[in-house]
């Protein structure tokens, strides 16, 4: 860890400690205008840190010797321009490894026009609703583990599937006695940071999606708390590369599934989700970049019960195969076997068992604690690891994270 | 002897008028209000579930519903999210959090005393709101939750 982070760490961690005394004796958000009225502007916001150490394997960041880079901070503001149309736009910056490193961006903007329950429309750069989660998968405050699952959830992932820009038709239907459907359908493009795809190693001139749309369906069924839906997207990831400087192309359509399934009882929680994402590459030059297709398979299992005022604790149990043909790795193992004499088939599937303690101190300052077991190397990235192959790092290590979130 | 029965009687049904008084007089937890405009009597539990949660955001006359909520830590507001959200505040916060965060919504305003409910209720055609059933609710209209 370096100073710098270190630095950066402790000055969140004196953010926290400051808004825990501004806030101690205030409401929760802040209204510029009286509360609730038209034109009046809510603002909410955020600070993250955390900590992130590993045995083995580094993970998400340099964590096997632990480190600070592990902070979020955000804050939005939200107005109601009329009873049907609304702005609002967020701030954002995190430092997760080699991403990040607090440079703050516009996280999401948007107008939204409301005509009635069953029909709005938003356009800007909104989040992407995939899954039961992912667009809230940057609030700490709004669930118990630490990471999501991150078979489905992966922060590696966060610049592919977080937030496009474009529109989005959206509205909530009652079904009568058979509950209520809820509907999202986007189209739109999605902008990545360069400085994010450090990991690729060679030159990556530019890469982007230049097309993405899909649709999130859930129904809310007659059982109160449960949730059942299924959520679909399709894009293209285009990028120029400079491999020994040489130039090429890369075409990357893709198409995500995943299915959820979500009950809430009182202060129960369980869900559930099942994924696959089918991808294709095709690119200039097939020597380097064959043509390929594959489908990888993601699922979890999540429950909490919070006991109390202010004890949750939660688990889950999360699966990824990169490649769902080859649950064993065996395809993997003998593709990296020149590389890594003996490998074996650990790089193919990530089995995470995880155990989340949440503690609610107040309504805005939370802390929590979370330990990973983990069985296997798939998800792991070797620029983090010395360049090593996945097949060559240890097959069963673990995760330890700790994060403190004030929110208001 | 017939004195003595007649004096347990006379205790007795003194003692069950002052039960039954004061039962009567115990003022509910919380009390649901909408604008004195609003013609609903009765309202499902369902509906004000969806309507506190934004889910559902307009009447049936066509005003805009404007659901105002208490602070999070008041009594009355937990009493109302357990017996009609049935969920936790801290619950309907997290919940709020996810809308708040994705750009979705922001959670009603949280105002601080019954008093400032009141006010906000008679102020917008469309509001809705909890109060402690003590509360003077100067022509506010008390719903039947169903």
């Amino acid at each position: 860890m370096g100073h710098l982070s270190l630095c950066r760490w402790l000055s969140s961690i004196a953010i926290v400690v400051a808004a825990n005394a501004s806030f101690a004796s205030t409401a929760q958000a802040a209204d510029i205008g009286p509360s609730g009225e038209p034109l009046s502007v809510q603002v909410h916001g955020f600070v993250s840190p955390g900590f992130i150490a590993s045995t083995k394997n580094n993970y998400l960041a340099r964590s096997s010797k632990g480190s600070f880079e592990f902070t979020e901070v955000g804050l939005n503001f939200t107005t109601q321009l009329t009873d049907k149309l609304r702005t609002g736009a967020q701030l954002f910056a995190r430092d997760l490894g080699t991403n990040g490193n607090y440079s703050a961006k516009l996280d999401w903007f948007y107008l939204d026009y409301r005509w009635d329950d069953a029909l709005g429309f938003r356009a800007g750069r909104v989040k992407v609703p995939f899954g039961l989660y992912n667009d809230t998968s940057d609030v700490d405050a709004a669930r118990v583990p630490i990471l999501l699952p991150q078979s489905i959830y992966s922060l590696q992932n966060r610049d592919f599937l977080f937030a496009q820009t474009g529109g989005e038709l959206y509205g909530r239907a009652s079904l009568r006695s058979l509950g209520a459907l809820e509907y999202r359908i986007y189209a739109g493009a999605m902008h990545i940071d360069l400085g994010s795809q450090s990991s690729i190693g060679t030159r990556v001139d530019s890469i982007g999606i230049p097309w993405v749309a899909g649709e999130r369906l859930m129904w809310e069924t007659p059982l109160e708390g449960l949730r059942l839906g299924g959520s679909m997207q399709i894009l293209r990831v285009d990028a120029n590369l400079a491999v020994n400087n040489k130039p090429l192309w890369i075409e990357i359509p893709a198409a995500l599934y995943v299915a959820s399934l979500e009950y809430s009882a009182n202060d129960f929680l369980f869900a559930a989700e099942y994924s696959r994402w089918w991808l294709k590459t095709e690119s200039s030059d097939p020597s380097n970049f064959p043509r390929l297709t594959n489908t990888s398979e993601r699922a979890y299992a999540m429950a909490s019960y919070r006991t109390g005022k202010v004890f949750t604790p939660g688990v889950y149990y999360s699966l990824y195969f990169p490649d769902a043909d080859d649950r064993n790795g065996t395809r993997i193992a003998r593709a990296q076997s020149a590389l890594v004499p003996g490998a074996d088939g650990r790089a193919g599937f990530q089995h995470d068992i995880a155990a989340t303690l949440r503690f609610d101190i107040n309504s805005y300052w939370l802390v929590k604690l979370e330990g990973h077991f983990m069985h296997g190397t798939a998800g792991l990235s070797s620029a983090l690891n010395d360049n090593k192959p996945l097949s060559a790092l240890t097959e069963n290590w673990g995760v330890f994270l700790a994060k403190t979130t004030v929110h208001f | 002897m017939q004195k003595r029965i007649f004096i347990l009687l006379l205790f007795a049904v003194v003692a069950l008028v002052a039960t039954t008084r004061s039962i009567a007089a115990e003022p509910p937890p919380f009390v649901v209000i909408v604008n004195p405009s609003n013609p609903s009597n009765l309202l499902s539990r369902k509906f004000i579930t969806d309507a506190f949660l934004k889910k559902t955001t307009i009447w049936a006359t066509g005003d805009v519903i404007r659901p105002a909520d208490l602070g999070p830590d008041s009594g009355v507001r937990q009493r109302f999210s357990e017996d009609v959200l049935r969920r936790s505040v801290s619950a309907v916060k997290s919940y709020w959090q996810q809308m708040i965060f994705a750009g979705r919504d922001v959670p009603p305003p949280e105002l601080s005393s019954d008093d400032e409910v009141v006010t906000y209720i008679l102020k917008h055609p469309g509001g809705i709101g909890y109060v402690s059933g003590k509360t003077n609710l100067r022509g506010a209209r008390v719903v039947t939750v169903q």
